[in-house]
């Protein structure tokens, strides 16, 4: 660079006396060498691009975060990729990819569920030997579970989700502990007309009537264990039971049977229902402008039998290097600065998300902030997981077809269970890994 | 055809039956057209508020996207043309050769022919994955042609026969008695008589190429290679909080035009291949 | 010589087409899962039996059977109507036949795309009718009553156009003194349709039939786009169950099973329908 800068400048140094030319042609050889020198420099020094896949609610979450990342750090720049709004849809742009051979991302904002899959379709690089000895002491026990697989970590959970059971503080003095209960409130305040409903979920088929089901599963005593099996059991048989006994007695509406998240938390803002399960997020909404209960909703954990503990679904997001990643140091580096404390609890500030640090649970000035995380971080002390199994999609799809059929009162709750069973046995067995494994 | 029976029916009633089709086949891309040039407010405004919010604001987003929706439309138009003329190539000599014969073979392969006209493709898109990934032609333009030419094949064979088999086969002995080799034959005397045909077939088979859609969302991951059907489909799966509706009309109307102006241009070709297409297959 | 010539579009063909049914008989045997690191291993016919009580595929079966039933056959008597229409002289009509042509033209994924605005709920233009009617507005894509009609509506209106230029055609290959020698018999001009267009329309009639029903069963473009085929599966189909199979749970050989029964239900409608035809046929000499 510094040789064509010199030549380029040559004419310039002379003293003839054609001194216009001269000094033009020195001009401009200056600028063309400036230029050259400027891009080469741009060149040598062009930072090592990170590129991000996220859902795009997290993208927009993270902006701030990660354009800091870019101003404080020379050499390393993340790029986001703005994934669809659906959890699902990311999961599929990021598989079209993979399966393709040459991946365009090298970190992954992975739901929990899909760890096992991607794990072991052989897509994700184990974490190991980067983040030395114990990555995960600093999390919520709650939040630890579900990254490690086969004594491999391959995620790292940045925020963290639970299934809570909302209530009204102005309807009743202390929220049910039992099933029993929460069905006995009900019926007194829709008795009285202090609410048109009970309580109100997610019963649509879709993996949110999963994550319901598996609570009270819990609740009534039962595990869902990672082989999928489990279903087969009295205690399954009991909650799915339960969950048709809601629509029956009128606890719930039969409309339930169709409702996602929205639906259930438009209806519980509303004043329509006296409680509510559903994710943090409905917190912040509750208290909102166009909500009738701002003020009046307590949250807790999901109703369980006595002598079992509640049971909190684990959602959560983490980060994942993929294998074909061909900047792993520096994937491995954003990861740490996006789920490290400073990003987290920025994301707990601004956005009300759930942390996974315990060190941000514990903070005083944090939780003066946000009132509603001791309840967060005692719900991750019991969460339960779904089954880690690379075939969950499918498991949990056969899960709630049967429950569907049971909630709309198609099948009864013993069959419905023993054919979900079934279906995942046969499932896992077609799949390559049948009972002789 | 103009001495129908029907004929004598009012035509006040036609006029509306006629109104109504219009309207059915219009509509939903007029409102497409107008949402594209509406601001988000004054879509949500209902149509009360028609003086103002015109905006070309959703154009200009969709163009300066990342990639630009232009490369959506350049990918399209090249793997449509490398198709077509691959189709063509491969089915003008193979439709002559089997226009030529009449034995056993020939109604073996018209069956398989029409067979795999009406076979839906999409079932073959796992297989032709794994093509892709074992063979290394994923994410390459020029590659994608070669399925589409072997999916547009059934069709272009099957007209294309039908055309030759139309010419009186006194003109090509006259040729052959005057020593015209059997390239020059196809060259001189027999493509210029089906050209039509030629066209009408090159047609559907740019249609089917540009529009394809269970191909190329699993053969293409790297959105600047992206064509237009699988492009689509991205935009759709990455709306947010508020959907863009504005810059998805946009979308359609510019992923919309250029189609609808070849079928406008071309239609008598496009007519033409289609209902031959109906009579002889 | 002339074998030649064909050799390398039918070795293209073969590829294409014959190859892929041969890997999908060989897959259907194979676990290759991500249990099996994406390798295929043999079970036996661990698949099929899955097939058989996967409540999911007999659910997508009923529901392509009833789409590609109901839009089809809208499409039948849409473009007999449109058809009939455009088979009359008037002035403009080779314009207007070219504009209700246009739906056909545009990519599915296009329209499709544009059809999740128009039926918005509540923000959409027919929504935006009703609700200026009075009635309450229609959640069409979040329904699982409704989605799938929306889908049916979409589909009907790409593709009528298609159908009535094919029966259009077929009218103008009926020579017009048919009717005018009907006519001075006295019959009505709607006794002419169903005496002499009708019947003799047969063959285009099922022509169309088999192109529209072969694709409507294996619609996928419309459904992935339109409605994922959500709300709660209630618009999937079966090759939209075969792409998930294969792209969203990485199971490739109970995808290559759901398309191969695919296509055995393809096979046996196929059959009814020509068996139809020869009865239909052999009624009616």
């Amino acid at each position: 660079m510094r040789s064509v800068a010199l030549a380029g400048s040559e004419p310039g140094c002379g003293l003839r006396p054609a001194a216009r030319q001269s000094w033009l042609a020195a001009g401009l050889g200056l600028g063309l060498a400036l230029a050259l020198l400027w891009s080469g420099l741009a060149w040598a020094g062009r930072p090592t691009t990170v590129r991000l896949l996220m859902p795009a609610p997290f993208a927009d979450a993270t902006a701030e975060l990660v354009e800091s990342f870019n101003r404080e750090h020379r050499g390393l720049r993340i790029a986001v990729t703005r994934g669809p709004l659906e959890t699902e849809s990311v999961s599929d742009l990021a598989i079209s990819s993979l399966l393709l051979g040459d991946s365009p991302y090298d970190l992954l904002l992975m739901d929990v569920t899909w760890t096992a899959k991607y794990a072991a379709a052989g897509w994700l690089l184990p974490l190991n030997d980067w983040l030395g000895p114990d990555p995960l002491a600093p999390l919520a026990a709650g939040a630890r579970v579900g990254n490690v697989i086969d004594g491999n970590l391959w995620r790292v959970p940045m925020l963290a989700d639970m299934g809570l059971l909302y209530w009204r503080t102005d309807l009743m003095a202390a929220p049910p502990r039992t099933p029993a209960e929460l069905v006995a409130i009900s019926e007194r305040l829709q008795r009285q007309g202090k609410v048109r409903w009970g309580y109100v979920w997610q019963g649509r088929q879709y993996e949110g009537l999963s994550c319901v089901f598996l609570e009270m599963l819990r609740g009534f005593g039962g595990r869902w264990d990672n082989n999928g099996d489990g279903l087969n059991t009295p205690a399954a048989t009991a909650a799915a039971a339960w969950l048709r006994q809601l629509i029956v007695k009128g606890i719930s509406p039969a409309a339930v049977a169709n409702f996602a998240e929205p639906e259930a938390l438009q209806s519980f803002e509303a004043g329509e229902a006296a409680f509510m399960r559903n994710w943090p997020y409905a917190w912040q909404e509750l208290q909102g402008p166009s909500s009738r209960v701002a003020g009046k909703v307590g949250v807790t954990m999901m109703v369980a039998e006595v002598g079992e503990p509640p049971a909190a679904t684990q959602g959560s997001w983490g980060l994942s290097v993929l294998a074909g990643s061909r900047h792993p140091a520096e994937a491995v580096q954003v990861l740490q600065a996006l789920t490290g404390e400073a990003s987290q609890r920025r994301l707990v500030q601004r956005w009300g998300y759930s942390p996974t640090l315990t060190a941000l649970f514990d903070d005083p000035a944090l939780v003066a902030e946000r009132p509603l995380l001791p309840i967060l971080q005692n719900a991750l002390e019991s969460v339960a997981l779904r089954p880690l199994n690379p075939g969950y999609a499918q498991l949990s799809d056969i899960l709630q077809r049967q429950l569907s059929s049971v909630i709309t009162g198609e099948l009864e709750p013993a069959l419905a269970m023993e054919r979900a069973e079934r279906g995942s046995q046969l499932l896992l067995e077609a799949s390559g890994r049948g009972p002789e494994q | 055809m103009s001495s129908s029976p029907l004929r004598q029916r009012p035509a006040l009633l036609r006029i509306s039956m006629v109104a109504l089709l219009l309207l059915w086949s219009l509509a939903p891309m007029l409102w497409q057209l107008y949402t594209s040039l509406r601001t988000p407010e004054s879509l949500l405004a209902g149509l009360a508020g028609l003086g103002g919010g015109w905006t070309l604001a959703n154009y200009s987003a969709v163009l300066q996207a990342d990639p630009p929706f232009g490369v959506y439309l350049l990918n399209s138009s090249v793997v449509g043309a490398l198709s077509t003329l691959l189709t063509l190539a491969l089915a003008i000599p193979c439709a002559y050769a089997l226009s030529r014969r009449s034995d056993l073979l020939k109604l073996v392969i018209g069956g398989g022919l029409l067979a795999a006209a009406v076979f839906p493709y999409v079932l073959l898109f796992l297989a032709l994955l794994q093509v892709a990934r074992q063979l290394g032609l994923a994410n390459n333009l020029l590659a994608l042609c070669l399925p589409y030419a072997g999916l547009s094949l059934p069709l272009a064979v099957l007209l294309l026969q039908a055309a030759f088999a139309d010419l009186p086969v006194e003109l090509e002995e006259n040729a052959l008695l005057e020593g015209f080799s059997l390239g020059q034959r196809l060259r001189w005397i027999l493509l210029p008589l089906i050209g039509p045909a030629v066209a009408s077939t090159g047609l559907l088979v740019f249609l089917f190429s540009w529009n394809e859609f269970p191909i190329a969302l699993t053969w293409l991951s790297r959105s600047e290679l992206l064509t237009l059907a699988p492009a689509m489909a991205r935009i759709a799966g990455s709306s947010v909080f508020t959907v863009p509706h504005g810059a998805f009309a946009a979308a359609t109307v510019l992923g919309g035009v250029p189609l609808l102006a070849l079928l406008l241009i071309f239609q008598r070709q496009i007519l033409a291949g289609l209902t031959q297409g109906a009579i002889k297959g | 010589m002339s074998l030649l010539l064909m050799a390398p579009a039918l070795l293209l063909l073969l590829a294409v087409f014959l190859w892929p049914m041969l890997d999908y008989a060989w897959l259907s045997l194979q676990a290759q899962t991500v249990f099996t690191g994406l390798k295929p291993v043999p079970v036996g016919l661990a698949n099929w039996e899955r097939l058989l009580g996967d409540g999911r595929f007999w659910q997508d079966a009923a529901q392509t059977l009833r789409f590609a039933v109901v839009s089809v056959g809208l499409e039948l008597l849409l473009g007999l109507a449109i058809a009939l229409l455009l088979h009359q002289s008037w002035r403009g009509r080779s314009l207007v036949r070219s504009l209700s042509l246009l739906p056909w033209a545009l990519p599915t994924t296009v329209m499709a795309l544009g059809w999740r605005w128009i039926l918005n709920d509540p923000n959409g233009p027919i929504n935006g009718v009703l609700q200026s009617l009075g009635l309450p507005s229609l959640p069409f894509l979040a329904s699982t009553q409704l989605a799938w009609l929306a889908v049916v509506l979409a589909d009907t209106w790409k593709t009528t156009p298609f159908v009535a230029l094919l029966l259009l055609a077929g009218m103008q290959m009926i020579p017009a003194d048919l009717y005018e020698a009907f006519a001075l018999e006295g019959g009505r001009p709607w006794q002419g349709l169903l005496r002499i267009t009708l019947p003799l329309l047969r063959p285009y009639v099922f022509i169309a039939l088999i192109f529209r029903l072969a694709q409507a069963l294996g619609v996928f473009d419309l459904v992935a786009v339109l409605t994922g085929g959500g709300p709660a599966s209630s618009t999937e189909t079966l090759a939209l169950y075969a792409y998930l199979n294969a792209m969203r749970f990485l199971d490739f050989g109970y995808s290559a099973t759901v398309m191969l029964g695919m296509f055995v239900l393809l096979l046996a409608s196929a059959l009814l329908l020509v068996l139809a035809q020869q009865r239909w046929r052999g009624a009616r000499p």
